[in-house]
């Protein structure tokens, strides 16, 4: 049953700050905002129902389009599902290409993020350069894959292209450029006295609450959530000895910063991956098989599950796709946005969850 | 009066007007590593299909009979620039950005054929497969309305009121048997690999 609000202030489909379109219906008295609840249903694709029926190489090009922020982690956890039904084993040098692409994307995806909640609570030039450090990003994402956004790099098996050294050297001076800059701007957020008022002690969620809410990712590893990254459990993420990032705070500021944090960790994570890339082939080879399973892989914004029927001949029959964002987003309403001291925080704290309603309505 | 006087000698200014119409921006240039729509690359077309074959975008890839033999015809509005093409090419008529002198390097290919399934269950037996199918008609010209054939080089043709599927291989996937099927019961599957060439050839 859905509860109900007595709405004062609607908040979207369309509004400034959102970059996709969503509707947050508060209940204000006054300029404090009591209750907030979430509407979706603006932008449904309805992409689990074209993907049926059709073999992997076709939904494989679906899953990245499900998410244009995100576009990596839908493909690699769609393909290692398929081999995981199939039993393909993947050799060491794609894995690791596998965790170099996906962290670029994590990269890029978080300074996105990052860069939506300065632009929200109007610190543009933040912003700007948080942007303008995205497209260092993006160009080596595409000088490893050769498109941006879409990447398509990932088959059953292994990867498409090969990583050269020369191509290796100047991504790393690249991200050496990329972590001078996100220094200088994690400096400036962390101590910006009117950033701070803007952030800290603002939508806090307790551990309890991100805990009985399920909130996946970023945002309940700001809460203090113990044991909420999917990669402590993914093989070549364990070899790389990945520890998660934590804090303890639960706001606004808290969630930013764990962002921050996790790009120089995905930096450094590239790096070793770099130095200790094994030789050998890139692919594998192997046949999709009949078989149904449920595997989940750790997107940006958290736990990203595909359960996934196939037949004999590498065609999907069902798959259901359950995005981060669907959790993040309910916690935010109801544990977050609670008497909020006015509408600018309602706005800000919803950006601070890092809300990706493509993700969520597929 | 003077302000508007002020404004027109300062725009009129030669080095002005150049400035503003000769801007400095540097050129916006391509990378070498952009994968763009495919392009040929003028090595001849041996009609294997292979790129039609794996084209994950409907209608993206044709290949077309032109003067000079066969040539694959790239529709920009249907391509979506994944460049599975240009890997699958066995010739390598095709290139976008690297890919081509990528794949060349690495030695990576897509292995892809096709599938033939009859559901015994739904099939009635009226051949309509075996007539359609635009290989089996270059392949036996003789072949009978029933779907029966005196030749063994057909991909498939009714025996013994059943259909017996002959030569798998030789099927190119366009599913006309698929479309022409009645009741659905001939489906085309397509088989794709991705591989290292010197394990295909071993």
């Amino acid at each position: 049953m859905k509860k109900t609000v007595d709405v004062s202030i609607p908040l979207g489909p369309v509004h400034p700050c959102w970059k996709e379109p969503v509707r947050l219906k508060c209940e204000t008295a006054g300029e404090r905002v009591l209750r907030t609840e979430v509407e979706l249903g603006y932008m449904k694709k309805g992409i689990e129902r074209i993907m049926r029926g059709r073999p992997w190489q076709e939904v494989m090009f679906l899953a990245e389009r499900v998410c244009g922020i995100c576009s990596v982690v839908h493909n690699m956890v769609f393909i290692e599902t398929m081999e995981e039904i199939s039993e393909i084993a993947v050799p060491p040098r794609a894995a690791y290409l596998r965790v170099i692409v996906n962290e670029l994307d994590r990269i890029a995806s978080h300074i996105l993020a990052n860069f939506s909640y300065c632009y929200t609570i109007e610190h543009e030039t933040l912003a700007m350069y948080l942007l303008n450090t995205r497209e260092t990003v993006l160009d080596n994402l595409e000088r490893l894959t050769g498109s941006r956004i879409n990447t398509a790099y990932m088959i059953p098996g292994g990867v498409r292209f090969d990583l050269l050294p020369e191509d290796a050297a100047a991504m790393l001076a690249d991200l050496a450029k990329v972590e001078d800059e996100m220094r200088r701007y994690t400096g400036i957020f962390e101590t910006g006295p009117l950033i701070a008022l803007r952030s800290k002690g603002i939508g806090v969620m307790s551990r309890e609450e991100a805990i009985r809410s399920h909130t996946v990712g970023p945002t309940a590893r700001a809460s203090g959530v113990e044991d909420s990254d999917l990669r402590l459990r993914h093989p070549t993420y364990r070899e790389l000895g990945f520890t998660q990032i934590t804090r303890t705070e639960g706001d606004n500021f808290a969630r930013v910063m764990v962002r921050f944090q996790e790009v120089f960790q995905s930096i450094d994570l590239i790096r070793k991956c770099v130095d200790n890339l094994p030789d050998g082939p890139i692919r594998g080879g192997g046949l999709c098989k009949a078989g149904s399973t449920s595997y989940a892989g750790e997107a940006p914004r958290g736990e990203l599950t595909y359960t996934i029927t196939t037949d004999d001949y590498g065609r999907v029959v069902d798959i259901a796709i359950r995005t981060p964002s669907i959790m993040n987003i309910e916690a935010c309403a109801h544990s977050m946005i609670r008497d909020a001291a006015s509408i600018a925080d309602v706005t800000s704290t919803f950006i601070s969850s890092d809300p990706c309603i493509a993700c969520n309505e597929r | 009066m003077r302000s508007i006087v002020y404004y027109v000698r300062e725009f009129l200014r030669p080095e002005w007007l150049k400035k503003f119409f000769f801007a400095k921006t540097a050129p916006l240039e391509t990378p070498s590593y952009f994968k763009g729509y495919p392009t040929l690359t003028g090595k001849e077309c041996t009609q294997c299909l292979s790129c039609m074959m794996i084209c994950p975008a409907p209608g993206a890839i044709a290949v077309l009979r032109k003067k000079e033999g066969w040539e694959p015809e790239v529709y920009p509005g249907h391509c979506i620039r994944c460049g599975l093409c240009v890997e699958a090419c066995p010739e390598g008529v095709l290139s976008s950005g690297r890919i081509l002198d990528v794949t060349g390097r690495d030695k990576t290919a897509f292995a892809s054929w096709y599938h033939l399934e009859v559901d015994d269950n739904l099939c009635m037996r009226c051949g309509n497969c075996c007539v359609s199918c635009p290989v089996n008609r270059e392949l036996d010209p003789q072949l009978a309305g029933t779907g029966t054939s005196a030749s063994d080089e057909v991909i498939m043709r009714i025996e013994g009121g059943r259909v017996r599927i002959l030569h798998e291989e030789k099927c190119t996937g366009c599913k006309t048997c698929e479309l022409n099927c009645p009741n659905r019961a001939i489906r085309v599957a397509r088989m794709v690999e991705g591989v290292h060439i010197e394990e295909a050839e071993a």
